[in-house]
């Protein structure tokens, strides 16, 4: 028997799987999820500061309010927009055939592929009224808060069509046929049958958009930075988010800001928790009117020029409101005026985001693999169950607050020698982990177990079945997993921030150029990572249509 | 006037031809079942009458009415699916009140119509359950329920009972037959399962690789095939390579591989003619004399029991036998076989050979 | 179960067939009880060291891998020699005649190809037991009849030990040395397919295993050679002898297959022909027995030109064809199930 038969025996061994599915789950909880609610303990430890500081304090309080309330405002309306603009074309993706599918479906996806920093910063010029707008731009918005909107439909957009293309392309068509066959008309038939069917899915397409709109903090700073032409102060228009990173800027020299900082993370998770349990409740109890049917009307909807306007209306969101904001930036190499700038330093800065994501990506995927492994192979029990649950956790929590978090907790265990990289590492890694589990979770859960257990009687060991037949099935959907934590990732900036005010990453950087109204040198590192995150973005979906399905 | 019609249909995926050419008639009150492999184009055939699909060339009508750009909801028939496709959000009695209320009956039909079909079905009990609590036999009643609700007179079946145990396809099988009869409905019913196709059919159209093979009814399309492919599909049958040496007004015989000659029904060939021979197993007896054959298996089929045996020629030929009969019989025994003249029937040996003429995929 | 058997498990969907077949291959663990292959306790053996090979229903072949990949994978995990494996392939390749498709992948086979490929993978890793779970239900009927035979006679060839799982009695019948019939997780009777046809444990079984017809009364008179049963409507019927007491509430079974047509005056049960189905080499008759139900016969094709719907007919049936039961305690019905 070789060394490596050895091993492999000793791998496959029960106690050995057991405990490395232990240590799995205790890392997911110790490192993920403790430290990212962990800020809830402060208000149980250090109350009196909070009322103190914050709640006897109406100015920070209206400040905080406002700003939550602001947040939340927006999400609810970037959620419902998405909606109404993304299902159109979700349904194009997932029931029709047409020429240029292919081409839309690359359309969809690009805004993922650029770093919110560079996104907001993008949006911004391109909209924004600001002191010195760029030769083609709009320059229309003044109102922050539309702006805001603006800027967060554009990347939340592609995650709502994404999670109701799936969903939508889950369900079977032959329902809605079945319908029609009795006599419903196209429209009557997917109000009263597919939509139904389909809820569950709009609950996940809502709760990432709301999510994903609630906790962005890099892109949004940068496009109010550009805005009002200067760094943001207290007085202006906050979101919640942004106040964290004002007062965590603040806070280094300022500690009495520490309460308030606390308060504002506390508020939004706990809010963005209920809500969105809210959100879910509501959305599946609530019952469409089934027996209600309007067939004329319904009918006449549903031909003629009717369906064609939909279609081309929502496909000229995307193109307008998108996908042109995203990329407008790429203007600046034509028109912009050169100036001179240390490149040294975004190189420096390029470097540590670049070694930051992989080895982020790298923990998430030995960590995160086994977890969603564990996760389907134990369905029916309350555990994985549970860990399905929390897995989401980080993804609704804002980045800001999260960041926060994270860094409060480890500083509190180990003050003063928690090393800056490793901080934004580990923050990092608490809100990328999901997306990649998320992913392994799907992917797994399409393959029929039948596949691993039949190679199981064959003879082969845990292990074995594992590398060689799931592993090769479903090594698509890794990759996706591994690239989207990746690009995350390099384009975080409102967690690096939050958990270390003065991180050197490629996006703080280019919100610090911003902030320094270097717009020119801005912009040309927001195409540099472009183009980066979007060679990545070409990877994977290489690898996505390698798939064998 | 048919109720159905299709004239020169043929529909494409890209490169790949579905169905080509297809010409067919059904009439009113017709029970039509669609037959043959995995593959050959019934359920594009079935699914263009529908209008899920549209044909790529040729026209389908549905009494004389062109149905060219009409949509599915507009044709007025009902639709039975492989997969069942019970709502699964709402129950028994919302499924099949589906289509009254999107057809805006009046309120009373609404209310006394889906009732009625659940009794039908024997089910009206069950009418507040939802599909995943009833057996997948039920769950295909409610579904044929729902699609005769809709007031269909044109009901389409796309292999309504595959899904189902055999057992219960069987009892189906004769369910939907006295009902489509007892409501005078017009029926294509797809399916690759010739014992279904047999029992529930007025008449049966065979398909192969898109194009219809042979149509007729079940007792002439296993009596009288007219196609060795058909011989082959509709119920088992024994097939002999052979030359003609005779041929005349009353019978044909046919030189066998080992030299035997042995008799078949009258068929025109010349004598020289290469061909295969078509023989049913419950034809074939054991006799004193015919065909040396020896007896390879024997398996219980609960009324009978299924000899094989190889002939001399090399050939393997199956025959019935009686149960009680059985003990008579031994593995290794030799005997003769031998069939009455009207039992065989002669085809010409397709070029290809006999195995590619009757693959079954 | 013995060696070189070949065993199917019957019965209707959600009747446990499945689970009893993932107890044997480990892949679920069972609530009580033990597992024993050769008198040694498997019950808690991991499933890649039992060497009982499942071929699932919808067989499992590995996309990612050709068909030599896919064949090859047992003896691969188990370290065999390359030049054994070479000549190992080519000889089972040949066997289920895929010589020519060894570089294919399982999406370009058809449905019977696939299942002959699944089929020699498994035996590739000499298998004590083959767990076969629905082998044939995904493919045409047509195909499925010949492939029964061919199936059988390789396992037999080869002497390999069977379980089949199969919902499909006339499978069952054709392919089992022994069948065990199984409804709602209970094993009601095991024996080889004559037992199981012509000496039914329950009238479930008389039904589900080749269609019976069911005649209810009362036990008049019972003795040696025979008994007799007799409805509210006073018809008496007669049966194989039973153990069921005078006086006791009875069913008698008779196989559809077993049931014959009468002229009228030398039956007891009369009726009227409500509908003929031709079935290739039977004639599917239905006859409405006044106040009785419908009894349904099978004749032979070749006398279906002597009736027609609507001639008045008698039924019966040869006493030792038929079988009679203690009247089930849950209602006639509901013991017939078979969904």
């Amino acid at each position: 028997m070789g060394s490596g038969d050895r091993l492999l025996e000793f791998i496959s061994r029960r106690g050995f799987r057991k405990g490395w599915t232990v240590f799995n789950i205790a890392f997911f909880l110790l490192f993920i999820i403790l430290p990212t609610v962990f800020i809830l303990s402060y208000a149980v430890t250090d109350w009196s500061k909070i009322q103190n500081y914050v709640l006897n304090d109406p100015a920070t309080m209206d400040l905080i309010i406002g700003a939550v309330v602001v947040s939340f405002e927006i999400a609810a309306i970037v959620t419902v927009i998405d909606f109404i603009a993304g299902l159109p074309v979700a349904w194009m993706m997932a029931r029709k055939e047409f020429r240029g599918k292919q081409f839309l479906d690359t359309l969809i996806d690009m805004p993922l592929a650029v770093p919110t920093a560079a996104l907001g910063f993008s949006a911004a010029i391109f909209w924004a009224a600001t002191p010195n707008p760029p030769p083609f731009s709009l320059a229309v918005i003044s109102s922050p808060m539309l702006l805001i909107i603006l800027l967060h439909v554009v990347f939340s957009y592609p995650y709502m069509v994404r999670s109701l293309t799936a969903i939508l392309g889950g369900i079977d068509e032959t329902y809605e046929t079945a319908g029609r066959t009795l006599g419903a008309s196209r429209l009557t038939a997917v109000r009263t049958i597919t939509l139904p069917l389909f809820r569950a899915g709009l609950v996940t397409g809502a709760i990432l958009c709301f999510a994903r709109s609630l906790s962005e903090t890099g892109g949004t700073i940068i496009a109010l930075a550009t805005l009002y032409g200067r760094k943001m102060v207290e007085g202006d228009f906050q979101t919640g988010p942004t106040l964290i990173g004002l007062w965590k800027d603040a806070s280094v020299s300022d500690p009495s800001l520490l309460p308030a900082l606390a308060f504002v993370s506390i508020l939004l998770i706990v809010l963005a928790l209920v809500l969105l349990l809210v959100l879910k409740v509501v959305i599946m109890k609530v019952r469409l009117p089934l027996r209600k049917v309007w067939p004329t009307p319904e009918k006449l909807l549903s031909r003629g020029l009717f369906p064609k306007f939909k279609d081309s209306s929502a496909v000229l969101f995307l193109a307008a409101i998108v996908l042109v904001p995203s990329f407008f930036i790429f203007t600046y190499v034509f028109t912009g005026t050169p100036a001179q700038a240390d490149w040294g330093l975004f190189i420096d800065a390029l470097v540590t985001s670049f070694a930051v994501a992989s080895v982020v990506t790298v923990v998430d995927l030995v960590t995160g693999i086994p977890l969603a492994l564990y996760i389907v192979k134990n369905r029916s029990g309350r555990l994985a169950q549970l860990l399905d649950v929390l897995v989401n956790v980080p993804l609704i929590v804002p980045t800001a607050a999260l960041g926060f978090s994270l860094g409060l907790f480890w500083s509190t265990l180990d003050s003063g020698a928690a090393v800056p990289i490793l901080l934004i590492i580990l923050a990092h890694i608490a809100f990328t982990y999901p997306l990649v589990v998320r992913n392994v979770v799907g992917a797994v859960e399409g393959v029929d177990p039948a596949f691993e257990e039949t190679a199981r009687t064959l003879g082969a060991r845990p292990l074995q079945s594992f590398r060689r037949v799931l592993l090769p099935m479903i090594k698509g959907s890794i990759l996706a997993g591994a690239i989207m934590a990746f690009t995350r990732s390099l384009g975080e900036t409102g967690a690096t921030l939050a958990v270390v005010a003065n991180a050197n990453t490629a996006p703080v950087y280019i919100v610090n150029l911003v902030n320094s109204q270097s717009y020119y040198l801005a912009a040309m590192a927001c195409i540099i990572l472009i183009i980066i995150s979007y060679m990545f973005m070409l990877l994977l979906r290489r690898f996505t249509r390698e798939e064998v399905v | 006037m048919p109720l159905v019609e299709m004239k020169g249909v043929s529909k494409r995926f890209g490169k790949v031809v579905a169905s080509s050419g297809i010409d067919l008639r059904i009439e009113d009150g017709e029970y039509v079942t669609i037959l043959g492999p995995s593959g050959c184009g019934k359920t594009t055939l079935i699914r263009m009458i529908a209008g899920i699909l549209e044909p790529s060339e040729g026209k389908v009508l549905i009494g004389g009415r062109d149905m060219d750009g009409v949509p599915i909801e507009e044709r007025d028939i009902g639709y039975v699916f492989q997969n069942i496709a019970l709502f699964p959000h709402l129950n028994m009695l919302e499924n099949v009140s589906y289509g009254p209320i999107v057809k805006d009956v009046s309120e009373e039909e609404r209310v006394s119509v889906p009732r009625r079909y659940l009794e039908l079905v024997n089910l009206l009990d069950r009418m507040s359950m939802f599909p995943s609590a009833l057996s997948g036999g039920e769950q295909q009643k409610v579904a044929l329920a729902r699609a005769l609700a809709s007031g269909a007179r044109l009901l389409l079946l796309d292999e309504p009972l595959s899904a189902l145990d055999a057992r219960v396809r069987m009892d189906l099988r004769y369910e939907l037959r006295r009902i489509t009869k007892d409501l005078g409905l017009t029926v294509l019913h797809v399916t690759h399962d010739q014992e279904e196709a047999m029992t529930v059919s007025d008449r049966i159209v065979l398909m192969r690789n898109g194009r219809i093979m042979e149509s007729g009814s079940p007792e002439q399309m296993y009596r009288a095939p007219k196609e060795l492919f058909t011989a082959n599909f509709i119920g088992e049958t024994n097939l002999l390579d052979g030359v003609v040496v005779v041929s005349g007004d009353d019978r044909t015989l046919v030189e066998v591989r080992d030299g035997s000659v042995v008799e078949a029904q009258p068929s025109g060939f010349e004598p020289g003619d290469a061909v295969v021979l078509s023989v049913r197993p419950e034809r074939v007896h054991a006799l004193n004399e015919g065909l040396k054959a020896v007896v390879r298996s024997m398996s219980f089929m609960g009324t009978y029991i299924r000899v094989t045996a190889e002939a001399d020629s090399e050939d393997i030929l199956e025959f019935d036998i009686p149960v009680p009969r059985g003990g008579d019989f031994n593995v290794g025994d030799n005997i003769h076989l031998g069939w009455s003249m009207g039992s065989a029937l002669v085809y010409q040996r397709p070029p290809g050979g006999i195995a590619e003429a009757v693959k079954l995929e | 179960m013995n060696d070189q058997e070949y065993l199917c498990l019957l019965g209707p969907t959600g009747a446990g067939k499945t689970t009893a077949l993932r107890v044997i291959a480990g892949l679920t663990a069972p609530d009580e009880g033990t597992v024993h292959f050769d008198q040694r306790d498997v019950t808690s053996v991991e499933p890649e060291h039992r060497n009982a090979v499942l071929l699932s229903q919808t067989y499992s072949l590995f996309p990612t891998m050709t068909v030599a990949e896919n064949i090859m994978f047992g003896p691969d995990i188990r370290n065999v020699s390359d030049r054994d494996k070479e000549q190992m392939l080519v000889s089972l390749l040949d066997l289920v005649r895929l010589t020519g498709r060894a570089g294919s992948y399982p999406r370009e086979l058809s449905g019977g190809m696939q299942q002959r490929c699944a089929l020699v993978r498994a035996i590739a890793t000499s298998p004590d037991v083959l767990l076969l779970d629905e082998p044939l239900r995904a493919l045409d009927a047509r195909l499925r009849i010949d492939l029964r035979r061919e199936l059988k006679s390789l396992a037999k060839t080869l002497g390999l030990t069977v379980v089949h799982v199969t919902h499909d009695q006339d499978e069952a019948l054709v392919m089992a040395d022994r069948i065990a019939i199984i409804r709602d997780g209970r094993i009601v009777q095991v024996g080889t397919p004559s037992q199981v046809f012509n000496e039914p444990a329950s009238p479930f079984v008389a039904n589900f295993v080749g269609q019976s017809n069911f005649f209810t009364g009362t036990v008049v008179s019972s003795g040696p050679d025979g008994s007799e049963v007799e409805d509210d409507t006073g018809h008496r019927m007669k049966s194989r002898p039973t153990d069921v007491p005078v006086g006791e509430k009875a069913v008698l079974a008779v196989k559809v297959g077993h049931t014959r047509l009468l002229k009228l005056e030398a039956a007891k049960l009369q009726g009227r022909i409500e509908r003929m189905l031709f079935e290739g080499r039977v004639v599917h008759v239905d006859v409405d027995v006044d106040g009785v139900g419908r009894f349904s016969a099978k004749i032979p094709a070749s006398h279906g030109g002597r009736y027609q719907v609507g001639n008045e007919i008698g039924v019966g049936w040869n006493r030792n064809k038929a079988k009679l039961f203690p009247y089930p305690e849950g209602g006639l019905e509901n013991e017939l199930r078979v969904d």
